[in-house]
């Protein structure tokens, strides 16, 4: 087979647009990038592409559904990649699907998902004290709709049971990953008092911090906060560079 | 008979943070004194009304007096130059760290409408899981600010009824509410909840209120909060937003 070089997709890389388009057309659901290398390596019997070679083959297939007007793109969800409509014929699609009203989850039921997602794994007793109100009902809902599961159990006293979001979340929100939330703001930038008393906030919420004298509060916060995320927390410092 | 689930609604927290907004107060600063007088008298009228979860209110309010009681005693010395503690500061993170949540919620929101804009082949499944659990309708009212309401209509009603009498029981069913409340809606599209029930008798006044809750909950109604004023509007459910069209033709006409 000839390879051609130059701009444009060489002719392999165009046989793998040809078949991520197929595949995720015809499965409907998410198909991870593993699964198509597998499908390739066992028709070709060659070397199956890369992940990366997938995913950027995804990327150009997306900017070429944009630059010949196609109504379809494949979305990064959860790991894996789903062809769905683009945004752009959305009305159409709501009116075609008699969507009359908007899938919403209550104010209670978002706030305790928001607590779930970032500070998974995390146990009821913490989401009831961040709320202020018992979670039970709020967490079977979340059970129930498959968005929030257990993921364990913890070691503390009475080895409470552990809820953690589910790739059913991260598709119902379309993200790929968790790393994909957006940051939660630091207390300082949600109050928007001029007048804010900067000593006292930091008296009030560093609690936690190992509070080391003389040095500014400000490295230390942010590698202290590294170090938990390697815990398996959820950190949103990412891309604050 | 039913209840109305709080659950759906706003918990102690949000009770807090409803009180400090609305009085601009500083949260670092709190008048615990005065926001506990408060708070309480809330509990008593959402226990009056018989909401669901109160539990959670009251568990509040005694974490509110304790924090009450600590800073009108002395506070122990504290030995070599150690930092006081304020007695409202567990409080007062707390409220901050669910201020951060409340926040992060509203930007899953955000995603999550984003999300809706793209339909993939699958679509039924994805509707099945909607329907699964009843999806709860997002009300943009703080049921806080319709108890407020709820409060100056039993007051006024209390100051009303000075002569005291027996009177027979009556009973008032949340249906009946409902009804009253759909049929008064058909003759004229907006209303006052407080004007509608000036006068009337507290368990009529409790019964449509909870039927308003009920209401809004599941959509027939909605409601609107005008700034200035401790009423609020009954109105006609906001026409489905499918395409502006809609929307323009009805502002015209």
């Amino acid at each position: 087979m000839e390879v051609s070089e130059g701009a444009f997709p060489s002719q392999a890389d165009k046989r793998l647009h040809r078949i991520i388009e197929g595949l995720t057309f015809a499965a409907g659901d998410i198909v991870s990038p593993a699964q198509i290398a597998d499908v390739i390596a066992e028709v070709t019997g060659g070397e199956p592409p890369s992940e990366e070679e997938i995913l950027s083959a995804v990327d150009e297939l997306n900017d070429s559904f944009a630059a010949n007007n196609r109504g379809v793109r494949i979305q990064k969800w959860a790991g894996g990649l789903q062809m769905t409509t683009g945004r752009e014929v959305a009305p159409y699609l709501k009116t075609f699907r008699e969507q009359t009203h908007e899938r919403r989850l209550s104010r209670s039921l978002m706030e305790t998902l928001a607590i779930v997602a970032y500070r998974q794994p995390t146990t009821k007793p913490e989401v009831d004290y961040v709320r202020g109100v018992d979670a039970d009902y709020a967490l079977r809902k979340l059970l129930g709709m498959d968005l929030v599961d257990v993921v364990g159990r913890s070691d503390s006293v009475g080895r409470p049971m552990l809820y953690g979001t589910t790739d059913d979340f991260l598709t119902a929100f379309g993200l790929n990953s968790l790393d994909d939330l957006p940051d939660l703001r630091e207390v300082e930038e949600l109050l928007d008092d001029p007048a804010f008393d900067k000593e006292r906030a930091e008296l009030l919420m560093l609690r936690e911090l190992p509070v080391s004298p003389s040095v500014n509060g400000n490295e230390e916060a942010s590698g202290t906060e590294a170090a938990h995320g390697s815990n398996g927390a959820v950190t949103n410092n990412s891309g604050q560079e | 008979m039913y209840r109305v689930k709080l659950e759906d609604f706003e918990g102690p927290l949000d009770l807090l943070l409803f009180f400090i907004r609305r009085d601009e107060l500083d949260i670092y600063d709190i008048p615990i004194s005065r926001i506990t007088d408060e708070f309480l008298s809330y509990v008593r009228l959402m226990e009056e009304i018989d909401l669901d979860g109160v539990g959670d209110f009251i568990y509040m309010a005694s974490i509110l007096i304790g924090i009450k009681a600590q800073m009108l005693l002395p506070q122990p010395e504290t030995a070599d130059g150690e930092e006081e503690i304020d007695p409202r500061r567990e409080l007062v993170e707390r409220l901050l760290e669910y201020m951060r949540y409340k926040e992060a919620a509203g930007e899953l929101e955000v995603l999550q409408e984003q999300r809706g804009d793209v339909f993939t082949r699958n679509a039924a499944e994805v509707e099945e899981l909607s329907h699964r659990e009843g999806p709860p309708r997002l009300t943009n009212a703080t049921v806080f600010r319709l108890i407020s309401s709820l409060r100056r209509l039993l007051r006024e009603e209390e100051e009303q009824v000075q002569a005291t009498h027996t009177v027979d029981r009556v009973h008032y069913s949340v249906e009946e509410a409902r009804d009253e409340i759909l049929s008064r809606l058909q003759r004229n599209n907006k209303f006052g909840f407080v004007d509608s029930l000036r006068g009337a008798p507290r368990g009529r006044i409790i019964a449509n209120f909870l039927a308003v809750l009920e209401l809004v909950r599941v959509g027939s109604i909605r409601i609107e909060l005008p700034d200035e004023r401790n009423d609020f509007i009954i109105c006609e459910p906001a026409p489905e937003v499918t395409g502006s069209a809609v929307q323009t033709s009805e502002s015209q006409g």
